[in-house]
């Protein structure tokens, strides 16, 4: 886009005007105008920029705040008793309280993208330097739907992509320092920064991912990526292991090159932990995928690995503490975890594993990549000889240790989904290790139990002792993530979007934190590629769905295409990729309507809500980071649905279905208000069970735009899972259909009579052009 | 609807799959020579609603795992079926039956492979009697026009070979009619304003000659689906005074393309690709691009991946074609409005076309002029201009008189001398992408400080 700091120097230039001698210009941006779009109405918006589109969301998607915590502890008048209508020392109300702790999760999970961005673009640029291209997906021109939008620019280079940095840090700032004491007091305006924040980390996560798809040589959407192997039962245990922790990929790519470059890749096993194990398997999918985030500890606790690498977002902050238990070293490589390690990445490397090797020291720092590649390699090559006798407990040991329990119940207390881990260990004490071992599936890895145990016992290390067997056969194939959706992909998928044929996109990604283990995931996957919806995955979910498989032995990945059509499973990678989810909406609205995408935010958002069927499923969303995503799709009108741990989010956006006039759209055939329905109903909401959220979720993919034949395939596909699920007809029907053409014929009898008894009168109109936006309207009658 | 039906019928059963071991048995399929499935318009009088007639053993006596001939014959009547209408309900029957749970169906006509699943059989689904209610009822409740049905299944060897040949000749004959009838012969095309979501000033004209640019409505099609749901996105386009036959512009057409596209669309001409041609959704199935080296077309399909032979992708044209708007030499099109005779009538048709896919060649090549089919290169055999250019002359292809008649222009223009003042800067001082070396650029400074540390005013005094 823009070159920076130029400066000329002109010795003489004689003109007409005059001649100068040893005239210099200085420059701070040259603007390169070849992008024949003009630019939209909102390039780079600031804090309040698009605060009208979002009130217009806000309004009709009320927050619902469920406090998580009724005081306020941020500045010394506190502790501030918020509940009911009292108001804190500043004057702040508890819906103000909660929409600031929610905007400061969100800037939290957005400034770590950024964060992660930056450090990687810093480091590619040392690399491969400024000019380096940006080419991020094959059949596509618009390569980073986020940047155009927001920004209102193409990043043609690593040097653009600084631009799009640079603003997003600014506006971080400005959103932090909103939640000051004494500053936002409006609780929907607090609302609308989140929603910027939320705009601002898909930004983010598309710079960290497109930089290092484009240097890094990863997948540039191919449908038929390779499969990875993934579980505990892919690494192979007679090898040294070392085992990667995090989400920045620079030091386990260097930790491969050094494997490859010195013809060693056979001799070491490589697996990676969370996002890292995604953009691992992305670079070289012999990397072994151990698993999503909840693996972390149980892995350490196997004692396989021998040497971690952390690098950031998501570790186990204790690590120093479970890589001492089994014997192991740690190596940091990131500022923003360095562990209370020392700093040596000016240190001769060949000194810095005699170090480890030897226990002189428990861990280092090294913040240079390569450096950390090769001392990875050689420590990791000298320490696992060493560790060959390592051997963890015994069933005799944990039976008898489990006979010191004082029923006390702690275990069960401290445990965030109450699974009944007293009786586990008590009957291990009897000798009866199936409960200990199903533990395994549901457990999500905290280990709080230990921390509130009071005997001390290393639940974790029981648990996998009980469920070694299963652990050996944990061997499963992910297929690598695939990065962008391709335009052509977008535009083959038009028709079928158009006429309803597809039902809806559904995205599953986030964290780990499941109520009742991965294989929820795997099902609610399942379940709407049966039904030919596109389904979208990333992060940790991308990797519990690869652990289930039906009885043929085949998991989803092995049954389903990774194309973006319906029925295809894709694997967009990391935490950092949901950047082509939210991306592949926004080409829809740009390939097909060729709404402008440049600084256009608003216009395609309008666009997106009232028509793309796409709806976001974070059933084990935990971190921050899964807020501000979140918060992404909520501006650009995605609904979002989470797990019951998702209520601690503090609130969620809820329409009013009932209330007809917070239903009215503008058609912009005609500049009237009509009424559409509650489509989609909710835009953040948390189920409690599975079965509530695939009902939901097929209900959440209904638009105003639909055609008859659209929501005539979506009514069935929310009737048969309501019937299924919940049995009956759901009470609500009269509300989606909207002429008798949108009823599914295959259902008419019964839906004709439900309609009649809700005493429904057909509409005038179907599908008008929907929008929310006056000044969209094209045509006013 | 379907309580008495063993199992489930509905939209969610659509996308399963039977594989052999899962299969009670087989009906038709590639295995069977004899087998078809055909709708037939009867008079009123004619047939008795809902009878349902098995000639031939039933399931339950076929043996579990085996494959058998197989004919399914629909007849139905009512006021306002026509004989027009019999392919487009006959193309229904594989729809609804994929709706059941444990029935596949595949292709069509005299194609059809049927599987049932071992479970759903022995959930009940014991006969073809109640495949025929499941049609029956999901016929009546989709298409209501439809006043009486009745079907009859065969499966006996011989009575299935002697109605495969009544309708083979059938399929023949509508055909025929589908392929001759032309846009002079109906006054009213069918208009599908389904795309407006996506592009909100296009509007699909569908005439016989002329399929929806996604290929998935023939005008036969849109006259059912219009008959269906009259208050639906597929309308009659009643097409009014014809302006120009060869350009393919009515009076009708006009007028409905003006209020659907919200005035943004005056004219549409449906047999060109300049001047005023027929707007281009998002969904088109291939695009119709000039060459303006070589006065030709190119025509590139969806599933093209590579390059065309002008060095731009499928998505790059595409793009600048999409939208609902009206570009001159940039066609969104059907692949069988390739098979039409109006295919760019008005701009010299196949004539004009010089290069295509290979993909797409074989797909269209039977309608296409024989004497051109080799004439016009594919990726194949030329891989940029130039190359094309040889292949044109050496193969003869009519295009080259064109040129001889008005040499096309060698080259793109040559860029347009810059009038603003302009600073000269020196060759490679600020290298800029895609600008080749040596062109002038205008700098506009804003904000920019300039600082000098002399300025010398000098005196002319010369004048």
């Amino acid at each position: 886009m823009s070159k920076r700091d130029l400066r000329l120097k002109i010795n003489e230039l004689s003109s007409a005007l005059g001649t100068f001698k040893g005239l210099e210009i200085q420059v701070g941006r040259i603007f390169e105008e070849d992008w024949e779009e003009p630019l939209g109405p909102t390039p780079f918006p600031s804090v309040g920029t698009l605060r009208s589109w979002d009130l217009k969301l806000l309004n009709r998607y009320k927050p619902f705040y469920m406090p998580f915590c009724d005081l306020c502890c941020l500045c010394t008048f506190g502790k501030c008793d918020l509940t009911g209508d009292k108001r804190g020392a500043c004057g702040i109300t508890m819906a103000g309280q909660q929409s600031r702790i929610v905007l400061l999760a969100a800037c939290i999970g957005a400034s770590t993208h950024a964060a992660h961005a930056r450090h990687m673009l810093n480091h590619l640029i040392e690399e491969y330097g400024r000019d380096a291209p940006l080419e991020v997906a094959l059949n596509t021109n618009v390569e980073a739907p986020h940047i155009r939008l927001v920004c209102g620019f193409r990043p043609k280079t690593l040097r653009d992509l600084e631009d799009a940095l640079d603003y997003v840090e600014t506006q971080l700032v400005q959103l932090v320092a909103a939640t000051h004491t004494g500053q936002e007091g409006d609780n929907l305006d607090f609302e609308s920064k989140v929603f910027h924040a939320g705009m601002l980390d898909h930004v983010a996560m598309e710079v960290a991912d497109i930089e290092q798809i484009a240097t890094l040589g990863l997948p540039k959407g191919e449908p038929d990526t390779p499969l990875a192997d993934l579980g505990f039962g892919s690494i192979d245990t007679s090898k040294p292991v070392i085992m990667c922790i995090g989400h920045n990929v620079l030091p386990s790519v260097d930790i491969i090159d050094y494997l490859m470059d010195h013809d060693l890749f056979g001799e070491v096993e490589v697996g990676g932990l969370c996002c890292t194990a995604h953009d691992m398997s992305r670079y070289d999918k012999r990397a072994k995928v151990i698993g999503p985030i909840s693996w972390q500890l149980r892995f350490i606790r196997s004692g396989i690995p021998d040497l971690i690498v952390v690098d950031e977002q998501c570790l186990r902050t204790d690590v120093m503490i479970e890589a001492k238990k089994i014997g192991v070293p740690v190596i940091a490589t990131s500022e923003k975890s360095c562990l209370g390690l020392p700093d040596r990445t000016g240190d001769d490397p060949d000194k810095i594993v005699e170090d480890l090797v030897e226990g002189r020291v428990p861990g280092v720092l090294i913040l240079d990549p390569r450096k950390v590649g090769e001392v990875s390699v050689k420590t990791v090559m000298a320490v696992a000889p060493r560790r060959a006798g390592f051997k963890t407990l015994t069933r005799e040991a944990v039976s008898e240790m489990a006979k010191k329990c004082r029923s006390c119940m702690e275990c069960v207390r401290a445990c965030p989904n109450n699974l009944p881990i007293m009786e586990a260990v008590q009957a291990a004490a009897q000798g009866d290790f199936e409960p200990l071992a199903a533990l395994y599936d549901l457990c999500v890895g905290c280990a709080r139990c230990e921390s509130a145990c009071p005997v001390d016992f290393p639940i974790i290390t029981f648990i996998n002792k009980a469920a070694e067997k299963e652990i050996l056969n944990e061997k499963y194939l992910m297929r690598v993530g695939r990065g962008a959706i391709q335009d052509v992909e977008i535009r083959e998928v038009g028709r079928a979007i158009v006429f309803g044929e597809i039902p809806g996109v559904v995205a599953l990604v986030g964290c780990a934190n499941y109520p009742a283990g991965g294989a929820d995931v795997a099902r609610i996957a399942e379940e709407f590629l049966k039904r030919r919806f596109i389904v979208l995955v990333s992060g940790c979910s991308a990797m519990n769905i690869a652990m289930t498989r039906d009885e043929d032995g085949l998991n989803l990945y092995e049954k389903y295409p990774g194309i973006f059509d319906a029925g295809g499973l894709v694997n967009v990678g990391s935490c950092v990729s949901n950047a082509h989810i939210t991306g592949a909406t926004i080409k829809i609205a740009n390939i097909f309507a060729k709404r402008p995408l440049r600084a256009n935010y608003e216009e395609i958002a309008d666009y997106v809500y009232n028509r793309v069927g796409a709806v976001g499923v974070a059933w084990g969303a935990m971190s921050q980071k899964a807020a501000s995503i979140a918060a992404g799709c909520w501006r650009l009108g995605i609904p979002v649905v989470v797990g019951p741990h998702g209520a601690k989010y503090r609130r969620m956006l809820l329409g009013r279905k009932e209330r007809e006039e917070d239903w009215m759209v503008y058609d912009a055939r005609s500049g009237e208000k009509v009424y559409v329905g509650p489509a989609p109903e909710h835009l953040f909401y948390a189920a409690e069970t599975v079965e509530e959220a695939l009902v939901m979720i097929a209900k959440l993919a209904m638009r105003p735009n639909d055609t008859s034949k659209g929501r005539a395939v979506k009514l069935s596909h929310y009737i048969d899972l309501y019937q299924k699920y919940y049995g009956g007809m759901p009470d609500d029907l009269h509300l989606y259909v909207r002429r008798e053409a949108d009823v599914p014929f295959t259902m008419r009898d019964q839906i004709m009579k439900a309609l009649e008894e809700a005493g429904w009168v057909e509409g005038k109109i179907a599908s008008p052009d929907p929008t929310l936006v006056d000044r969209l309207v094209r045509r006013r009658l | 609807m379907f309580e008495d039906i063993p199992v489930g019928v509905g939209i969610i059963y659509e996308g399963e799959r039977i594989r052999g071991r899962q299969m009670q048995v087989e009906l038709g399929g590639p295995r069977e020579r004899y087998k078809f499935e055909l709708v037939q318009a009867r008079k009123l009088d004619e047939i008795e609603d809902g009878k349902i007639e098995i000639i031939g053993p039933d399931l339950p006596e076929l043996k579990p795992g085996t494959n058998h001939p197989f004919g399914i014959l629909i007849e139905v009547a009512g006021k306002e079926i026509e004989k027009d209408l019999e392919g487009v309900i006959e193309r229904r029957i594989h729809e609804y039956t994929n709706f059941i749970e444990g029935f596949m169906h595949l292709n069509q006509r005299y194609d059809i492979q049927l599987r049932l699943s071992k479970k759903s059989y022995e959930k009940g689904f014991n006969s073809l009697r109640l495949l025929g209610e499941v049609l029956k009822r999901l016929f009546k409740s989709e298409m209501p026009f439809i006043e009486k049905i009745q079907i009859t299944f065969m499966t006996d060897p011989d009575k299935v070979k002697e109605w495969y040949e009544k309708a083979m000749e059938i399929y023949e004959a509508r055909d025929a009619r589908a392929r001759g009838m032309s846009d002079d012969d109906v006054d009213v095309f069918y208009g599908c304003s389904l795309c407006q979501s996506f592009a909100p000033t296009h509007l699909c004209v569908i005439t016989p000659q002329r399929y929806a640019n996604c290929g998935a409505i023939s005008w036969f099609d849109g006259r059912a689906t219009a008959k269906v749901d009259p208050k639906g996105p597929v309308f009659e386009i009643p097409k009014g005074e014809c302006i120009d036959p060869v350009k393919g512009e009515y009076e009708g057409v006009n007028k409905v393309i003006r209020d659907k596209s919200l005035g943004e669309i005056e004219r549409v001409q449906l047999y060109t690709a300049f001047g005023y041609p027929h707007t281009s959704c998002g969904c088109f199935e291939g695009c119709a691009f000039y060459i303006p080296e070589l006065d030709g077309f190119g025509v590139v399909h969806r599933n093209f991946k590579g390059e065309t032979v002008n060095g731009l992708t499928f998505v790059t044209i595409s793009d600048l074609t999409a939208g609902g708007r009206q570009v001159d030499g940039f066609h969104g099109l059907s692949i069988e409005y390739m098979r039409s005779p109006k295919f760019l009538q008005a701009d010299g048709g196949w004539n004009r076309v010089v290069w295509m896919p290979q993909e797409v060649k074989e797909r269209v090549k039977e309608f296409m002029p024989p004497e051109i089919v080799d004439k016009i290169a594919t990726e194949n055999d030329v891989s940029n201009l130039d190359e094309l250019r040889e292949f044109l002359k050496e193969k003869g292809h009519p295009i080259v008189e064109r040129w001889a008649e008005a040499p096309a222009e060698e080259a793109a223009e040559a860029p347009a001398e810059v009038t603003a003042p302009t600073l000269e800067l020196p060759a490679g001082a600020i290298p800029i992408q895609g600008i080749p070396a040596g062109m002038g650029f205008r700098i506009i400074l804003k904000n920019a400080k300039i600082t000098a540390e002399k300025l010398i005013i000098k005196a002319d005094r010369g004048k």
